[in-house]
């Protein structure tokens, strides 16, 4: 970090009281320091102003030295207006107020009205502004323009044409924060209108993004339309739980039902943007897959029971060997993973648990380095190694792609294919697949000034590139690996060689993939590829799935099949019927993320509390309080009640972990020590 | 006052477009003369000659040339060429370009020696085939013979030109939509000072650029021939304007075309040049382009051509594009057509002009159809003084006034249309806008 800087600074006055702020800071961000409201449409703080809309024009003069004021002639967009020395600034003059007046009256000229229809109303810029600042009536008579409606821009998107008041912040968010440039406006004058090329499908993994900055009911999420008015929802603070960021977001529900997912601001996150696996990505819970009863096998059938019996058969395949494993992975709770920990060693006496589907298993040690995401935007150079950022960790794409916009940082692209950090980056070394190790290696010795012939020609990387790459790696270079790097042979020597270059964050791929590396799940002797094979071969006498599917984690189906088929007892601890299920000896039914307390530790170690938002659906229990449960069969004794008392006895287990329980964690979350 | 002509002296004349009658007419005399001056002397010649922008605002010449950082960074300078003449009536450009090319080449190579520009481009508007002909084959006759490009005259300076097409837009003659449509963005404005910097410190591809109109870089080669003394002793009779101006005159007259004038002669004497009013008395009078207000007869009869005394018959000097209507133009049509025009030509870019140009252009042609309210006027003027000062750019601005200026001057033309469904002038629609 660099040390604090003299920020310059002006003094300007808003409605006559003077206040001293950043020089060049906005106008319309100014007036916010002294609580004065700006009405806004096309002003986003993350993106660049761009004074389009007009909505937010104020009468601005300048101090002259005699102290009069002189106004400048025409109002100004306070958006786009930097701050300086003397400015005068009136937010609230009826000049303004007319100007205001006029600027919505003609939006609402060509706006449909709709709003009883619309999916935004309720929670409409555009309603809202019209409310305090707009004219009560119109004097529009004519004909308004016609446009088509409920276009689909993609399964995701839905394009309302006539609704748009061509604020642009959708164009800009795919040109500045997302960077795949899918929308543009075509035509020009009254006919303009953001599109895709040639209405062409908007591709792009972070679409939903602009469903939520857009300021009217023009981008509606076709999974939303029409499904619910705002006012009629229940919203809950929540943690996405598709991918190892823990994007912060809000989760929208009627009912017991999960109809939308918003952005929630978290700075050291987030920010406030989601991407579309995470948006949309929350079919699952409605599903009428959703397992709700504790079912065990009777002959061939599975057959519904209660949690008692069902406790029993465990119990009885469990602790008549020692020959058991678990195999986890995905979206469980710090709180959950603790206790099948805790279940195991100290009930099963085993200790062949993991959570970690990875050709190659990740660094052993789980608390190095990983600095913040949030601080990737203060790198002046970022290697992206080995990973195909966009689609593991979009969120963190995002950020080295704001460290590029915003901060200039010099981006380094390695991967064997195309991938969309490509298109800023400043180098792209496109290596040969398989010689990811060779290539780490090689920057290391450009970087000690070796040569590099024989590894250019081995990685197919001009030696010209590999050693101009190397010149832009200082020790504060963020290097950004993910698990794609840890499914290559040779990854251990290729992170080997990468944690000389820079500040190495090797970031874990699923939800609390992270927790339970901590957790200390993985310890045990066998990976999970060769638990499976040992079930395959017969030679393991009963496995315990913990949400996870391993048809879906596991590209090897034949050898998952087998082990499948062949282990003598498996227990399905699942939230929705999977691909492991018609093998089961035993299901329980355990709640999804949102239906139980529970923190979650993400990619970089911060750790977050996701408080339930859903009720369990039928019987389903939160994993813990199953393994609570059955531990309580094995010794008798105090259960934990709830998720904080799981929290506060990892806490006092796991160092990392203390004063991190589910009531000890503010919303924003915390790192863990 | 006659016709001053400086500009168009040898317009006529086809070897003048070649570079060899361009040279034998004295061309080039300048640049020379240019090539042993300072720099900062240049921009002194300029600032004595009193220049001022001939595009329409009439901004100070050598304000913009001295405005150009003097310590030169690693950034490029740009010396820009606006002809992208659209301004509806205006054509002065057109014919500078095809027959005295070379006075706007020596004129833009002389702002790069004053601002040490290492670019210039030339942004010429689409439908101008001829003019971009023209000026590829003096440019290349230039470069043969070292009058651009590296080492000029074996002065040592270097200076590139580039003519680049437009895609027919009247927004990307505004300056800022012009840099961004000549950096291959979409022809919409920028924002200027002061919420961005200004185009002479950071302009196309955030370099310094020097941006001028045509006509003025086509004034710089006379300057510094004859010095800035000499040229400001032309259109001495005003109060703020110097030299001469060429009027592209049009509408009901016996003889259109462009009169090169100098500034202090009455709108009067240039409506006689042009032959006098066609096919009736004359009615009204827009001077400078349609975008500036219209003026009635009794305006033009003591109008004097300046741009502080223009505002004195509450309109201005524009391009000069200048257009005389005769007594059977029904105002109320000809205030449509204008309107139709910047309701096509707006960028959509910011809410007023978006919106206003389209609602404005609705209301008059439902005024047109017969279908007038009562109150439509004070609606018009209304949704005039919401865009006036509240669009992005000067286009809402320049939409805005036409309208605001002919219910000014004409409000008993559209009471009547809209009282009686019909034009004041003729029952007959179709022959409201003939001669």
């Amino acid at each position: 970090m660099a040390a604090a800087t003299q920020i310059e600074t002006v003094t300007i006055t808003v409605n006559d009281l003077e206040l001293t702020v950043p020089k060049g800071e906005l106008i319309v961000e100014s007036v916010k320091r002294l609580g004065f409201e700006i009405p806004i449409f096309c002003y986003h703080p993350r993106m660049k102003p761009v004074g389009m809309c007009r909505m937010c024009i104020v009468e601005v003069g300048f101090k002259q030295p005699d102290g009069s004021v002189r106004k400048m002639p025409k109002p100004q967009a306070a958006c786009t207006l930097p701050a300086s020395e003397g400015m005068v600034v009136y937010t609230d003059t009826e000049a303004v107020h007319r100007d205001r007046k006029g600027v919505l009256e003609f939006l609402l000229v060509n706006h449909p009205l709709d709003c009883p229809i619309c999916d935004r109303g309720g929670e409409c810029p555009l309603q809202n502004n019209t409310l305090f600042y707009g004219p009560s009536t119109s004097r529009y008579v004519e004909i308004k323009r016609h446009l088509p409606k409920a276009y689909p821009l993609s399964k995701y998107v839905t394009l309302d044409l006539e609704r748009c008041i061509q604020c642009g912040r959708c164009v800009r968010f795919t040109e500045e924060i997302s960077g795949d440039s899918q929308l543009a406006f075509r035509f020009r004058g009254a006919n303009m209108q953001p599109s895709t090329f040639g209405l062409m499908e908007f591709e792009s993994k972070f679409s939903g993004n602009v469903i939520e900055i857009c300021p009217v009911g023009a981008l509606t999420s076709s999974k939303y339309r029409f499904r619910a008015r705002p006012w009629d929802l229940q919203t809950r603070p929540a943690i996405c739980t598709n991918c190892s960021n823990g994007c912060n977001v809000w989760m929208d529900y009627r009912v017991d039902k999960v109809v939308r997912i918003n952005g929630r601001t978290n700075e050291a996150i987030n920010e406030e943007w989601t991407c579309d696996r995470g948006k949309f990505g929350h079919d699952f819970y409605n599903s009428p897959d959703r397992l709700n009863v504790p079912l065990v096998r009777r002959g061939t059938a599975l057959v519904e029971t209660n949690w008692s019996e069902a406790y029993s058969d465990c119990i009885r395949a469990f602790t008549s060997s020692t020959n058991t494993a678990g195999l986890g992975g995905n979206a469980n709770s710090n709180e959950d993973l603790f206790a099948w920990k805790k279940l195991f060693n100290e009930g099963f006496k085993s200790n062949e648990l993991d959570y970690n589907w990875t050709k190659v298993a990740p660094i052993a040690d789980p608390t190095h380095a990983k600095p913040s995401i949030a601080s990737i935007e203060d790198a002046p150079s970022i290697l992206v190694f080995g990973s195909s950022l966009a689609d593991e960790l979009p969120i963190v794409f995002l950020r080295v792609r704001k460290a590029w916009f915003k901060n200039g940082a010099k981006v380094i692209v390695a991967h064997d294919q195309a991938t969309d950090a490509d298109s800023f980056a400043e180098l792209v070394l496109n290596y040969q697949p398989g010689t990811e190790a060779t290539l780490a290696q090689a920057l290391a010795d450009a970087k000690a000034g070796k040569s590099v012939e024989a590894a250019a020609k081995l990685t197919g990387v001009p030696a010209e590139k590999i050693a101009a790459a190397a010149a832009h790696l200082t020790s504060s270079t963020a290097i950004i690996t993910s698990h794609e790097l840890l499914n290559r042979p040779g990854a251990h020597d290729a992170l080997g060689a990468l944690k000389g270059l820079g500040e190495l964050r090797n970031y874990a791929l699923n939800a609390n993939d992270q927790g339970a590396a901590e957790i200390g799940i993985g310890t045990g002797t066998k990976r999970s590829a060769q638990i499976l094979a040992d079930a395959r071969d017969g030679k393991l006498d009963a496995l315990w799935l913990l949400g996870v599917d391993p048809f879906e984690v596991c590209e090897d189906h034949d050898l998952v099949q087998a082990a499948l088929e062949n282990v003598a007892f498996l227990v399905v601890q699942a939230h929705t019927k999977n691909g492991a299920f018609p093998y089961a000896s035993v299901v329980l039914p355990m709640t999804a993320p949102a239906e139980a307390d529970g923190t979650y530790t993400n990619a970089d170690r911060h750790i977050q509390r996701f408080g339930a938002v859903l009720p369990a659906k039928g019987e389903a229990k939160p994993a813990w309080k199953a393994f609570s449960e059955i531990s309580l069969r094995l010794k008798p004794g105090r259960p934990w009640f709830n998720a904080d008392e799981v929290g506060r006895a990892l806490g006092a287990e796991v160092a990392a972990f203390a004063n991190h329980s589910f009531n000890q964690l503010p919303t924003e979350g915390l790192p863990l020590v | 006052m006659a016709e001053r002509k400086l500009i168009l002296e040898h317009a006529h004349d086809p070897a003048y477009r070649t570079l060899d009658g361009y040279l034998a007419k004295g061309g080039y005399e300048a640049l020379k003369k240019a090539l042993k001056m300072e720099r900062q002397a240049i921009i002194d010649e300029v600032k004595t000659s009193g220049l001022r922008g001939r595009g329409g605002a009439g901004f100070p010449t050598w304000i913009k040339w001295n405005g150009i950082p003097k310590e030169k960074s690693d950034k490029l300078h740009y010396v820009l060429c606006n002809a992208d003449e659209g301004e509806p009536g205006t054509f002065k450009d057109k014919q500078i370009m095809e027959q005295t090319p070379y006075l706007l080449i020596e004129g833009m190579t002389i702002a790069g020696l004053a601002t040490q520009g290492d670019r210039g481009y030339i942004y010429i508007r689409g439908e101008f085939i001829d003019a971009a002909r023209s000026l590829r084959n003096a440019i290349d006759q230039a470069y043969a013979k070292g009058y651009l490009g590296k080492n000029i005259l074996g002065s040592g300076r270097d200076f590139d030109l580039f003519i680049h097409l437009g895609a027919g837009s009247y927004e990307c003659g505004e300056e800022s939509a012009l840099m961004s449509s000549l950096m291959g963005e979409r022809g919409m404005p920028r924002l200027k000072f002061p919420h961005a910097p200004l185009p002479t410190i950071s302009g196309l591809w955030d370099s310094p650029t020097l941006i001028n109109n045509v006509e003025t870089y086509a004034c710089a080669p006379f300057i510094i021939k004859n010095g800035g003394e000499w040229y400001s002793t032309l259109g001495a009779s005003t109060k703020n304007s110097r030299g001469t101006k060429i009027f592209s005159v049009s509408g009901h007259v016996n003889n259109p075309g462009n009169f090169e004038i100098e500034f202090g002669t009455s709108l009067k004497e240039l409506l006689e040049m042009a032959g006098g009013v066609k096919g009736g008395k004359l009615k009204a009078c827009v001077p400078g382009g349609s975008s500036v207000p219209i003026i009635n007869a009794e305006a033009v009869d003591r109008a004097i051509i300046g741009y502080e005394e223009m505002a004195d018959v509450k309109s201005m000097v524009g391009s000069g594009g200048c257009m005389f209507l005769n007594e059977h133009t029904c105002i109320v049509t000809f205030i449509w057509r204008t309107a139709l025009f910047y309701a096509n030509e707006s960028c959509g870019k910011c809410t007023p002009c978006r919106e206003g140009t389209r609602w404005m252009l609705q209301i008059l042609d439902r005024i047109r159809q017969g279908k007038g309210q009562q109150g439509d006027i004070e609606l018009l003027e209304e949704v005039c003084s919401q865009i006036d000062g509240r669009s992005f750019c000067g286009l809402g601005d320049a939409a805005a006034w036409p309208v605001q200026g002919a219910i000014r001057v004409f409000r008993e033309e559209f009471e009547y249309f809209i009282a009686n469904g019909r034009s004041i002038v003729t029952s007959e629609p179709s022959l409201v806008m003939a001669p």
